[in-house]
């Protein structure tokens, strides 16, 4: 084979962090283009019909990529449909006719063999280099999650439309060439001031709102259609604890992870759900108890772990009264039917909000 | 004596020889939901996410049924039954979600998770010692479920094999590929297989394989796929599809692992006709059988032309 080019799904910026991760590898990394209605059409035209729409995007995602002449596609797993998407979109791939080498990082949540799949991305590499690699590229995901969490947190409330966005295209572009550990943490610092010097038109109360759900569809926001801009667009404080990073140092030490969880969500789970379900319901769980004002639940059409999820959701807001918008994405959910939803939620959290300073 | 229900839905068509001899032996009634009918289904309908598949749906119309007329709810939870291996999620959520639907029944459980080093007969066991049964009868009661179930499981594999392996009774032989929860369900999966009978068709179902055979032989073909009850599903196809003319899936809306599965299947399983009947529960009988007959059309055309060539001019 000549050079390799690998690529991988696209979700949220980070792509950043791949790319860092395959160029440290020793391979050229060839980011997909970004995702568009055709990414989902391409996607979801040889994808199995009742599939989650994660594998459909990521399908698309790939055959743009390989169009663009990549030649490796890096493919994760996780606990649940999502651990055979591999297998299945290299089948539906070269039964296109698509030349390609599939490298399946599914690790099987230890940090050994993670790094062992890694080094799938580009043979021969050394064992010190895969560990270098992978600590920059977390590093630089660490700093985007750091950024992005103070984001969700107060664009909402910027006095100057757009001046977090202004802030984050330069932040982006700023974090992808940067080469070492301490010019991330330079970066990191920068931008974390800079965000926080931007002017804020605050309110007397802020509403909070926490979301839980998926880890694709929470964390990227073109599959997701900017759900978390939107909701914090009706001057709303977002949160969200699931991070790439987090979701993988959680696997890697998923024991101890899920026995905390467990405990937290004891009142409505005595078992583990499956993927990110446990953790649906324990954050909800812990932030209704912190005084938050509503939560919001995504996931992708079908999504067993987080239906499973549902049961214990609807019951925490049923008897708590408790606000969780529930929403659920599949290749036809249009922004339109998004946005009224958020607005509608976040009109009646604010109308609770006023209640409540009343009563 | 405490009567234990058992909803009879999902793994109750696998497990009922194991679970029943354990909790007779225990010294426990049992009191089994009925077969599903409408009623059952509307409840479990109305009862579950809307987005639950049929099959859970199914489940929980049964635990309502049982509602009343038992002591305790018998709901164990399943995650894994061999290291590296996995069951469909809905198994590892199945207990919670019953608690947190029927918050008013009171449950029985028992928890394997081999993955995670927590067998079945220790937690059977445990289970049974929690609601006061002595630990040797509780462990000979598991010793005697486990070689019943065993026994039963090799008779269903033997007798479809003889079958097999005997001239053909019907001019057709179809395998009908599902998970026993669907195919043994009176709604769902009983009309198919009378259907395709009162067709002419002599019906094979990969609830009736040799299960560990086709596990392995599943692994070979997709080597990735963690599923156990899946594995079996695409072993069976592997192991039966020299000896049938058609093969036709039976999926609940939306299983998640049939639907990546049943995608594999029909792009590395060539050569033999096949056909996937999605179910929800709008389904209609008629819609079913159209879908049936021309199928089973198709098989009988492609036949003929076989012998015709077999024969040769």
């Amino acid at each position: 084979m000549s050079e390799r080019l690998v690529t991988f799904p696209h979700m949220g910026e980070y792509w950043i962090a791949f790319e860092t991760l395959t160029h440290e590898l020793g391979a050229t990394a060839l980011v997909p283009p970004p995702m568009t209605k055709r990414t989902l059409e391409l996607g979801a035209r040889h994808s199995p019909e009742f599939v989650c729409v994660p594998f459909k995007y990521n399908l698309g995602t790939f055959v743009e990529a390989l169009e663009a002449g990549a030649n490796v596609i890096a493919q994760a797993g996780g606990g649940c449909r999502f651990g055979y998407y591999a297998e299945v979109q290299q089948a539906i791939l070269r039964d296109l006719g698509h030349q390609f080498e599939m490298v399946n990082i599914t690790g099987s949540w230890s940090v050994w063999e993670l790094l062992n799949d890694f080094r799938g991305i580009a043979p021969g590499v050394s064992m010190p280099r895969v560990v270098r690699a992978f600590a920059l590229a977390l590093r630089k995901g660490k700093a985007l999650e750091a950024a992005e969490d103070r984001v969700r947190k107060n664009v909402g409330f910027e006095a100057e439309r757009g001046a977090h966005r202004r802030v984050m295209t330069r932040f982006l572009r700023d974090l992808r060439s940067a080469g070492g550990f301490r010019d991330i943490a330079r970066l990191e610092e920068r931008v974390l001031g800079e965000l926080s010097a931007i002017p804020l038109d605050e309110p007397e109360r802020r509403l909070r709102v926490g979301v839980v759900g998926e880890l694709f569809i929470l964390m990227d926001p073109y599959s997701n259609h900017d759900f978390e801009r939107k909701l914090a667009e009706h001057r709303v404080e977002v949160h969200r604890s699931i991070t790439m990073t987090r979701v993988i140092e959680h696997g890697v030490r998923s024991r101890p992870h899920l026995r905390a969880l467990l405990r937290e969500a004891d009142p409505w789970l005595k078992h583990h759900l499956g993927a990110d379900g446990t953790e649906s319901v324990a954050m909800t769980w812990r932030l209704m108890n912190d005084g938050f004002d509503g939560m919001a639940h995504l996931k992708p059409f079908g999504c067993m772990p987080e239906v499973s999820a549902m049961s214990a959701l609807q019951r925490i807001s049923r008897e708590h009264t408790f606000p969780v918008l529930f929403v659920s994405y599949d290749a036809q959910t249009a922004e339109t039917g998004i946005r009224t939803r958020v607005e509608a939620f976040c009109d009646m959290l604010h109308m609770r909000a006023k209640e409540s300073i009343r009563a | 004596m405490l009567r234990v229900g058992l909803p009879r839905a999902l793994l109750y068509h696998k497990y009922h020889v194991l679970w029943t001899t354990f909790l007779h032996e225990c010294g426990f009634g049992t009191v089994v939901s009925p077969p599903t009918n409408r009623r059952i289904l509307e409840r479990g309908v109305a009862l579950a996410v809307d987005e639950s598949c049929l099959s859970m749906k199914v489940f929980l119309g049964h635990a309502d049924a049982l509602t009343g007329r038992c002591d305790v709810l018998f709901v164990p939870r399943h995650e894994s039954y061999e290291r590296g291996e996995q069951l469909c999620v809905k198994f590892m959520a199945t207990y919670d979600i019953v608690r947190n639907t029927l918050p008013d029944l009171s449950l029985i459980t028992y928890n394997v998770d081999v993955h995670r080093g927590v067998d079945e007969r220790r937690s059977m066991i445990a289970m049974a010692r929690s609601l006061g049964v002595r630990a040797g009868v509780a462990r000979r009661a598991h010793a005697h479920a486990v070689t019943a179930h065993h026994a039963h499981e090799v008779e269903l594999a033997r007798l479809q094999q003889s079958v097999a392996e005997a001239p053909r009774q019907g001019e057709l032989r179809v395998l009908v590929v599902g998970h026993s929860y669907n195919l043994s369900d009176r709604l769902i999966g009983e009309p198919i297989l009378a259907y395709l009978r009162a067709l002419d068709v002599e019906v094979f179902t990969s609830d009736e394989v040799d299960k560990a055979a086709a596990r392995r032989t599943a692994s070979a073909i997709s080597p990735t796929m963690k599923w156990r009850y899946n594995k079996e599903l695409l072993g069976a196809v592997d192991l039966y599809r020299g000896l049938v003319d058609g093969i036709v899936f039976v999926v609940t809306f939306p299983c998640g692992p049939d639907s990546l599965m049943s995608e594999f299947c029909s792009r590395r399983v060539t050569g033999i006709p096949m056909t996937t009947l999605v179910l929800d529960e709008l389904f209609g009988e008629a819609g079913v059988r159209t879908r049936l007959e021309s199928f089973v059309d198709v098989v009988r055309e492609r036949r003929r032309r076989e012998q015709l060539r077999d024969v040769g001019p």
